[in-house]
Formats: C-alpha cells, sequence, structure tokens
C-alpha cells in the first residue's frame, strides 16, 4: 500500500519536474475533450428539455397524413372529437415559421385559454381582442418591442399586429423567440382557413386506444395521423442522435488530428527519460513498478486535462452561450445564443472524456515506456 | 561468493562485425574480498562487471552467486538482486538530473513503500558520511564531479548491499576525492561488503586483495 502511495507522489512530482510536457499533454487534452463535453451537455440538456415538454404536453397528436407526413388538419370534426369519451381537452393549434424583419421566428397561434402553462407573461398581459400578441423576452429584446408596440409580419397575408405582453417559458430556447397569437389571427397570417397544423387530445389515462378506434370511425375515408406520446418522444430522441451524428462526424475530424498530437506528446520525453528509467532498474526498480509509475502519471495528468476540459466546458456554456457548439443542435441560432442554454453536465460523459483521455495518454506512453523497462539496464542506460 | 564460468560476451553476434568484448572468464571472488579488474579501456571491464552485477545477459558462459546459478535468472529474479544485495556506482555516476542529492540516494527506497521522513533520514545519514551533509538539497547540476560521485556512491550504499561494484569510479574526479572515495572503500571491507572495481589506474591496487589484469577481453 505504501509502495503504491509512494509511486503516486513520485508521479505527481515527476509530473512538476517534467513540467513542459506537462503542460503540451494536458493543453492537447483539453483542446480535443472540451468541444466534446460542451456537445454533450448542450446536447443532453436541450434533449431533455425537449422530453420535459413533450411530457408535460397532450397525449395525442392528430394530424392529416399527407405523402406520409404531418399535414395541416381541418377543424370540420372538432366538435365529434370533443365528444368521444375519454377525451379531457382537445387543443386546435397553428404553428408555422415566419420572418420577422430578417429573424426567423415561430408564430404559435392558438386560443386563449389554451396558452401552455409554462408561458407566463412577464409583463403586459395575455391577448384578448383580434390583432394582438405576446411575444417571447428575447424577441422583445432583440427588436426592443414594449407593450403597446406595434409591428407588421408577412406571410400570405400582411398583418398588424400590437404587443399586449411578454412572456417567458421554463424551457427557455423554445419560447425564446415565439409569437403567440390567436388562433384566427394566425389562419389569417397563413392564409388558411378552418384548419390546424395540429390537435393536440388530452385524454384519461388508458383510453388512447378506444379513442383511436373511435377516430377511425369519425374520418372514414380521410387520411389522418395520430401519434401518441411515446411517438412523439422517440422523434425528438432521433432528432438528436441526427445531430449528434452531424456532430459526430465534424468532430472525428478534429480527433483525427487531436489525437495524434497526444499520442506523440505523451510518448515524447519518455525517450529522453529512458536513460532515467535505466538508472531505475539498475538500482532495483521492478519493471512493473516502472510500468506503474508511468501508469499514474498519465491517469493523474489524464484527471487533469480533464477536469480543465469540464471546467472550460461549463464556462464555455454558461460564459459564452456554448458559441460555435450550441448551432449544431438548435437551429437558427446566431454565433452567441442570447439565451441561457439548457446544459447538462451528466457525470457519465465526463467519466467518458476522462478514460478517453487515459487511453489515449497510455497508448501514447505505454510503448516506449515498455520498451525502455523491459531492455536490459545497461542499453537504457547507455542512452 | 561470486564465480564465472567461460564467460562470454559477443556484440553483432553472427554478422561480420562481431565484437568480442570478453571471452572465457574465470574468476572466483571470496566474500569481503576487494577485487580490482585493471586493464586499458576496451578491455571488457565494463561488460564483465555488468554482466556479475546482472545489468547484462553474457553470450555464453555462466555466472554464480552464492554457489547458485543465477544467469538463468528472469529479470524480475535480476532486479531482486539488485534490489537486495547489489550497489552500483558508475564512471559518469548516473544521477537523475533535477532531483535533490538527498531524492537521488533515496530514489531506491520508494518502490520499497518507506515514508518520506524515513527516506530522507536515511539518505542524509549516508549524505553525511559521504561529506555532503551541507549538499542535500543541490541538484546534479549545482555540484562538482567528486561531488556527484559521492552522491552516488551514498545512493548505492542506501540498501546496505553486500556486494558493491564500482566502474572506473574515480575516472572523471579529482584526486582529492579519489583519496576520500579509496578510504570509505576500505572501511565498507571491514564492514564485510564485497568490492569489485574496474579500473585502468594504479590507486586501488595498494588495499586490493586480488588484482585482475585484463587485455582485449581476457584475463592475464
Ligand atoms: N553496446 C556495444 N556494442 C558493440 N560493442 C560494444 C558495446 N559495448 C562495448 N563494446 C565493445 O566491447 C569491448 C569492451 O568494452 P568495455 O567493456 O566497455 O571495455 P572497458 O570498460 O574496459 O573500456 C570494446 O571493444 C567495445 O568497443
Ligand atoms: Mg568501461
Amino acid at each position: 500500500m505504501h509502495k503504491h502511495l509512494n509511486l503516486l507522489f513520485l508521479a505527481t512530482e515527476n509530473l512538476l519536474r517534467h513540467r513542459t510536457k506537462t503542460v503540451v499533454v494536458c493543453l492537447c487534452i483539453i483542446a480535443i475533450l472540451t468541444p466534446f463535453i460542451t456537445a454533450i451537455a448542450i446536447s443532453e440538456g436541450i434533449r431533455s428539455q425537449s422530453l420535459n415538454s413533450v411530457n408535460a404536453g397532450a397525449d395525442l397528436y392528430l394530424t392529416s397524413d399527407e405523402f406520409g407526413r404531418n399535414a395541416a388538419i381541418s377543424l370540420k370534426y372538432l366538435d365529434e372529437i370533443k365528444k368521444i369519451f375519454g377525451v379531457t381537452k382537445i387543443v386546435p393549434r397553428i404553428v408555422g415559421r415566419g420572418f420577422l424583419q430578417n429573424k426567423l421566428t415561430v408564430i404559435v397561434g392558438i386560443h386563449k385559454e389554451d396558452i401552455p402553462e409554462p408561458v407566463t407573461c412577464i409583463s403586459g398581459r395575455v391577448f384578448e381582442n383580434t390583432n394582438e400578441v405576446i411575444v417571447g423576452h428575447e424577441l422583445a429584446k432583440y427588436f426592443h418591442l414594449n407593450i403597446g408596440d406595434q409591428f407588421s409580419m408577412r406571410c400570405q397575408q400582411r398583418k398588424v399586429f400590437t404587443v399586449v405582453g411578454i412572456f417567458s417559458a421554463d424551457s427557455g430556447i423554445w419560447g425564446a423567440s415565439m409569437i403567440f397569437m390567436p388562433f384566427n389571427d394566425a389562419g389569417d397570417l397563413f392564409g388558411k382557413e378552418n384548419v390546424a397544423t395540429d390537435i393536440q387530445i388530452y385524454s384519461l389515462p388508458g383510453h388512447n386506444s378506444e379513442i383511436a378506434t373511435d377516430l377511425y370511425d369519425i374520418f372514414q375515408n380521410e387520411a389522418y395521423r395520430l401519434q401518441d406520446k411515446q411517438m412523439i418522444e422517440l422523434y425528438v430522441k432521433k432528432g438528436f442522435m441526427l445531430k449528434e451524428g452531424v456532430f459526430s462526424a465534424l468532430y472525428i475530424v478534429a480527433i483525427a488530428l487531436g489525437v495524434p498530437a497526444i499520442l506523440v506528446t505523451s510518448g515524447f520525453g519518455l525517450s529522453e527519460r529512458k536513460k532515467e528509467v535505466g538508472i531505475m532498474k539498475a538500482t532495483g526498480w521492478q519493471t512493473l513498478e516502472v510500468l506503474e509509475l508511468i501508469s499514474f502519471e498519465q491517469l493523474l495528468i489524464s484527471l487533469l486535462g480533464a477536469t480543465i476540459a469540464i471546467v472550460l466546458a461549463i464556462l464555455w456554456v454558461r460564459g459564452f452561450r456554448g458559441a460555435f457548439i450550441a448551432q449544431f443542435f438548435i437551429a437558427e441560432i446566431t454565433m452567441l445564443p442570447n439565451f441561457a442554454l439548457p446544459a447538462r453536465f451528466l457525470p457519465l460523459p465526463c467519466f467518458i472524456s476522462f478514460f478517453f483521455a487515459f487511453l489515449l495518454t497510455m497508448v501514447g506512453s505505454i510503448y516506449s515506456s515498455w520498451r525502455a523497462s523491459t531492455v536490459s539496464p545497461v542499453v537504457s542506460l547507455q542512452s | 561468493m561470486i564465480r564465472t564460468e567461460n564467460l562470454c560476451k559477443s556484440y553483432g553476434h553472427h554478422s561480420q562485425y562481431e565484437v568480442r568484448a570478453i571471452h572465457d572468464i574465470n574468476v572466483n571472488i571470496a566474500k569481503n574480498c576487494f577485487v580490482v579488474f585493471r586493464g586499458p579501456s576496451g578491455s571488457g571491464k565494463t561488460t564483465l562487471l555488468n554482466i556479475i552485477g546482472t545489468l547484462d545477459r553474457p553470450t555464453a558462459g555462466k555466472v554464480f552467486l552464492y554457489d547458485k546459478e543465477i544467469t538463468s535468472f528472469s529479470d524480475i529474479a535480476f532486479a531482486r538482486l539488485r534490489r537486495e544485495k547489489i550497489g552500483f556506482i558508475f564512471q559518469n555516476f548516473h544521477l537523475i538530473p533535477r532531483l535533490t542529492s538527498w531524492e537521488n540516494v533515496a530514489y531506491p527506497l520508494i518502490p520499497l513503500g518507506i515514508s518520506l521522513k524515513e527516506r530522507f533520514e536515511r539518505a542524509q545519514f549516508f549524505l553525511e558520511k559521504m561529506g555532503l551533509g551541507d549538499r542535500l538539497s543541490h541538484t546534479p547540476e549545482e555540484l562538482s564531479g567528486g561531488q556527484q560521485q559521492r552522491v552516488a556512491i551514498a545512493r548505492a550504499m542506501i540498501n546496505d548491499p553486500e556486494i558493491i561494484i564500482a566502474d572506473e569510479p574515480t575516472s572523471n574526479i579529482d584526486e582529492e576525492t579519489s583519496a576520500h572515495i579509496l578510504q570509505y572503500f576500505e572501511e565498507l571491507k571491514i564492514r564485510g561488503v564485497t568490492i569489485l572495481v574496474a579500473t585502468h589506474s594504479a590507486i586501488f591496487e595498494k588495499i586490493a586483495d586480488t588484482v585482475y589484469k585484463m587485455k582485449n577481453g581476457r584475463i592475464e
């Protein structure tokens, strides 16, 4: 036990003694790990936030089906759907996108009483009349919109809206650049009457399959799609896997450049230490003890590098709002997203990062150290 | 105590550039003997001492230690022998750069699990004995050759070895320190240590029990 402690302390001293090498290896580890940890944290954060909002949302999502895709659904069966046993509430929505000047915003048309709970006005009030809107706080800040201001928007129709409230939502990103408006105004704006992009159905637990059967009867020959929470959840997860995939692909390129650097730097200097190993062997050190010492050194340096990388990743997310990385995961954001990123630093990715660093430094150093400690001491002494 | 049987070592074996560093070396060294191998440079002294000291393996022949044939021992057993029985002193000191004197001296004790305090105390004891009590925290770069060699001797003694192998210990240092080292070796001999010294000069001959004259890899 004392022996291993001694070796651990010596490993620490050696890292201090070979300071330049320690710093170089550390920098390489940090350069590789920081973007990785940042990306995972952002992705995890957004994923969990999306899943939360799916969970808090409706039980069933009804749309019509065109070419196997979700399409707008007519409102003509609204009353019949409402009457199905087990349906507690239905919410028709129009969710669309439109430019407010140069900025793409998400437009939600919804009846006043159906505005989702997490959306709360931080100033002003909820819309009452036609052509009144509430806007997300980030959007309001961006365009310097205040209560009572008017702005015009053009999609299919040009309409002039009055800001009556500014809201924030728990789920930071989604609410940040949204505009909520009365259902019919959104219909006008997009030039569609009597349709919703989807109808959300809230149901009593355990009634989903009966509701589905009744809907089948109602829609007869019309193509419609009914999706439940689990499916939506799956879509969200799949979407993230895709985005993570895109990021990984780019990241692999970066790693391909960074890994040789770690390998070289962690092995480099060991040849310079070959003589040191020879001296150790000549004075009675066992090969295993030498290898243990070098492994400890790599362990410590990986731990140090990974810890710094995690701290930097946290700074990146908190201080620089995930610049350059967040846009992989959130569509249409500028370099510095101007809202709090929902990042989650889970222990597993941090551990994986550390393990990855350890693996790399070990791979880089193990061969040369093994060579140095297994050749006869005379040979290492001569170098 | 130490015996060799037809010990041979060739470099570049089986090639046209084969160098026979030593051949057919037969020596028999009794316990507590002071043995000097004297010969010109290139005569195979270092090669012989390295093989006897388990730092290298012979091409042919055998080495016996306490009547046990050690040539066939594993590397692990060799390392254990070096740790428990043998202390080395080299011509060019072989100290670890940037480590202080006492750290260099105590380095072999680290894998033995000995505590920092005890390591320091033991290193201090031997360094004071070598007259370096005021150089405990100097690094090799801050010491003269003679001082470095005395640090190396303190390191060789730290495990209380039964055998000291010194390869031209005085070749790179001043006469005054050489005299000091000579005196110290005599002291070690009185304490029962077996000492093997390689040298090309005559200074050890007056205290040696046996002198082997070496030339071209053979003992004359
Ligand atoms: N690693 C080596 N490779 C090839 N030849 C060597 C090697 N080491 C020593 N020799 C040769 O072996 C002979 C004996 O060398 P050495 O034992 O160092 O002699 P000494 O210590 O008496 O000067 C010399 O001719 C030397 O050139
Ligand atoms: Mg020599």
